[in-house]
């Protein structure tokens, strides 16, 4: 729904269908006829929100409620924004139009640091106080969940309730609270309070930091009775697990324009930089019986003519064959194609490729993240180059010519001469091209070498790791594009700016809530895009506020330093990510959870890869 | 198979997308319907549509059409507007289907109505300086083209109009030229009027009708 006021903006801005709503399957209810309104925000452009299938699936789960109506906001592009601010219109929902400062529930979902200015700049735009401790009434609650939840430290002054762990439950259970505590007339605080006690939330006002003169945490204590430690919620059985029949069918061109379809959550894997790979575990499959019916509603309902199979690691899903051929049985007919992204270097086999290839070939990508073996096996990525060389082999005779190629560089360990190995591990793809007698004829070679830089995380091993300086990741970008001889390899590598501001928010404390406030007051947003950011204005913020960003990026922890989320469990053993960390100094590597089980801790949720019976144990 | 021309409204929400987003939501409301239209035969299978005169963002539409071709040459006209409408945002409604009579190659002249006003400036006064400034010898206005900025006259691709004042806007009934040669955009014609009023006016377009050269609507 538009209003007036909006609707003469419109025809000023770019891209004005991206703030109208209007939708196929947008759920537009009677606000009148509910308790609850739910402020759903994605703290980034509609079309990047809009492709994200968490939103999609609590927007489905909270509007399935009669008496809750979740609406969508997204950040208005800078435009957009500037109009917005120019004519005095505060941010609004697109579903009812109305000001997000109505709802009662503001919701956002965090899933990269670099969006934290966004979410503080949708508060501001809305009118509503950024600062919890402002927010006085039993109304504007401010929630957030996401993988950037794990670390709320940095926005722990704004965000009144954060979600750890996977939403489903937990996010109905305080919906559902709230509206008892409203009718029983109760206060914010004592909402909050009780809201402790629900597994899986974090009320960071209810406790106390203390720090260490060379700014080290000395002590995190609660109060009011709230609990020390902060367990996540975890979804048990995935089958039985709620999943839209049906999404919001976006009316101009999103980033993923196409259906999703989840197959299991967590990673067997265990890289060591891989945040996700530790936070989701245990590893919960859905059955591909339920994956084909899901599948099956999805495009129905949608008119989508593309299903993207969604996981960590497509390929290690235990019966990935069984379900494409499922899947196969009727999406010819239907005029479907199933993509498979994220597959692992090692998991592309013929028969999967002959099973995506009826449909579309698309462009294939894959992640060695490092180029010599010693680094992949510090980073636990058990993959070999010869398994990469073999899969390649076998794409180009499948008639492929162009493989995308993701590394890391800036990795504990790393040496000039890991540097080097990407470049060449980048000619051995194209070799291995004019090598292969059943090429595409008549084709040349496409090989795209990316590199990102490596952003330390909190829940991994390497949790404890400095980041490289921003010069040594220029360095070391530089020795890689000279390393390159040949034209059929495109580099390109990510803006180690970026990353380095990344790094200070991941593992930041409460200390850089004050350079969060002060970057809202002074407009930050839209971090993320190059449109927008600027490392030279946030260190001009840090000065002024007397911290130093390296404290957070570059600096190494010692074991027993008292890190800021240590309240807060994963249920990964911080034993194990020591253990794993010092593995990595020893370029040891740690099977897979389904060769052996390595005690992690995860096991505790007694669901999952943990209780599946071992093939070499069967 | 027999070619079938859509007739659909574009208004609401949906006067905010491109043609381009326009024909991705077609595309998808035909996939969706199951209607049994012919599909592309190459890489990528998809319904095939094409549309006569592609709308501009931000207009609405009140007689717009798409043609498509029918696998099933007795499927009923009144099947795919019901099947169809099932599957579009509100927005987006089709209201009729017919055997194309003209190709659209012969669509030579579009019919706009344009709704006009400005803040602090009476309808009559608007008024008066659209009609003097339709009755101009030449309309000149700097066009965006591939090669950059180029003034052009389009004092020529106004077929005929009328002005009427209502309560709080100016309403001007505009027949233009349309089609692949000598298309007029009505923004233009509201851009100068921009510049030959000194008036910053808002301006809500409808297109109302197609016609061929010899002013015979579009069918």
């Amino acid at each position: 729904m538009v209003n007036k006021e909006v609707e003469k903006l419109l025809l000023k801005v770019q891209k004005p269908g991206r703030y109208v709503g209007g939708e196929l399957n947008e759920v537009i209810k009677d606000k009148n006829s509910v308790d609850v309104r739910f402020a759903f925000c994605f703290p980034d452009t509609y079309e990047v929100g809009m492709s994200h299938l968490g939103m999609k699936i609590l927007y489905s789960q909270f509007n399935k409620e009669d008496y809750i109506w979740c609406e969508r906001v997204f950040a208005p592009w800078i435009d957009m924004e500037e109009e917005m601010i120019k004519h005095n219109i505060p941010l609004y929902a697109l579903e009812s139009g109305d000001p997000v400062s109505d709802f009662d529930f503001i919701g956002f979902t965090l899933q990269y640091e670099l969006s934290f200015t966004n979410m503080l700049n949708m508060l501001k735009l809305s009118n509503v106080p950024i600062k919890s401790a402002d927010r006085k009434e039993l109304k504007q609650i401010v929630v957030a969940g996401g993988p950037c939840a794990c670390n709320p430290e940095p926005i722990a002054d704004f965000v009144d309730i954060f979600f750890i762990g996977e939403g489903e439950e937990v996010d109905l259970e305080v919906i559902n609270l709230f509206r008892e505590c409203r009718k029983e007339g109760k206060s914010k605080a004592e909402f909050l309070q009780l809201c402790s006690h629900i597994e899986g939330v974090y009320v960071p006002s209810l406790y106390d930091v203390s720090y260490n003169d060379d700014g080290t945490i000395k002590s995190f204590e609660p109060k009011d009775d709230a609990p020390a430690v902060i367990h996540k919620r975890l979804i048990k059985d995935m089958n039985t697990c709620f999943y839209p029949d049906n999404f919001v069918v976006p009316l101009v061109e999103i980033v993923h324009d196409r259906a999703v379809q989840e197959i299991f959550r967590g990673c067997i894997r265990g890289c060591r930089f891989c945040q996700a790979g530790f936070i989701y575990r245990p590893v919960r499959e859905k059955s591909p019986e339920t994956i084909n019916a899901q599948c099956k509603a999805l495009c129905e309902n949608t008119g989508y003519d593309e299903v993207s199979l969604s996981s960590l690691s497509s390929s290690d899903y235990s019966q990935i064959v069984p379900l494409l051929e499922k899947l196969n049985e009727w999406s010819k007919d239907e005029k479907v194609s199933i993509s498979l992204p994220s597959l692992r270097v090692d998991g592309f086999t013929d028969d999967i490729m002959n099973k995506i290839k009826t449909v579309r070939k698309s462009g294939l990508t894959f992640a060695p993240e490092a180029g010599s073996q010693r680094m992949r096996d510090v980073i636990n990525k058990n993959v070999r180059e010869e398994e990469l060389l073999a899969t390649c082999a076998t794409a180009f005779e499948g008639g492929w010519t162009t493989v995308k190629l993701y590394f890391m560089i800036g990795l504990p360990t790393e040496t000039i001469e890991d540097v080097e190995a990407i470049a060449k591990l980048g000619q051995a793809v194209v070799d291995t091209y004019y090598k292969c007698p059943n090429k595409p004829k008549g084709k040349s070679v496409r090989v795209t070498v990316s590199a990102s830089s490596f952003v330390p995380k909190p829940f991994t091993p390497f949790q404890w790791e400095p980041q490289d300086t921003i010069p040594d990741l220029h360095e070391k970008q530089v020795h890689i594009k000279e390393s390159i001889t040949t034209k059929k390899i495109q580099f390109n590598y990510h803006d180690a700016d970026t990353s380095y501001l990344e790094a200070v928010f991941a593992r930041g404390d409460r200390k850089l809530c004050k350079v969060m406030e002060l970057a809202c007051e002074r407009g930050f947003h839209f971090d993320g895009w190059n449109d927008c950011f600027s490392l030279e204005k946030w260190l001009e913020l840090f000065d002024e506020c007397g911290i130093d960003p390296a404290f957070y990026a570059n600096r190494r922890r010692s074991f027993d330093e008292i890190l800021p989320w240590d309240h807060i469990d994963y249920g990964v053993t911080k034993d194990y990510l020591i253990k794993e960390c010092k593995k990595a100094y020893e370029n040891t590597t740690t099977p897979h959870c389904r060769l052996k089980c390595n005690n992690c801790g995860a096991a505790k949720y007694g669901e999952g890869v943990c209780f599946e019976k071992r093939k070499n144990l069967v | 198979m027999k070619s079938v021309r859509i007739w659909f409204k574009k208004d609401y929400e949906c006067r905010y997308i491109s043609h381009l987003d326009l024909n991705r939501c077609m595309l998808r409301a035909l996939h969706k319907s199951k209607i049994p239209v012919w599909h592309t035969e190459g890489f990528n299978p998809h319904p095939f549509a094409t549309f006569p005169l592609p709308l501009s963002l931000g207009f609405r539409g009140v007689n717009e059409c798409m043609d498509v071709k029918l696998e099933d040459d007795n499927y009923s006209f009144k099947e795919i507007i019901s099947n169809l409408n099932a599957c579009l945002p509100r927005g987006i409604q089709v209201f009729d289907v017919t055997e194309p009579v003209m190709k659209a190659g012969k669509i030579a002249f579009a019919e706009f109505s344009i709704k006009l006003n400005c803040e602090n400036t009476n309808t009559t006064v608007i008024a008066e300086k659209l009609s003097s400034f339709l009755v101009l010898d030449k309309i000149e206005i700097e066009k965006k083209s591939k090669r950059g900025l180029k003034t052009v006259d389009i004092k020529q691709g106004i077929k005929s109009y009328k002005i009427e004042e209502k309560f709080d806007f100016v309403l001007l009934n505009v027949v233009l030229s349309a089609g692949s040669s000598d298309n007029v955009n009505p923004n233009l014609l509201v851009s100068a009027f921009e510049n030959y009023s000194a008036l910053n006016v808002e301006s809500d377009i409808t297109r109302i009708d197609l016609y061929n050269s010899e002013m015979e609507l579009f069918r």
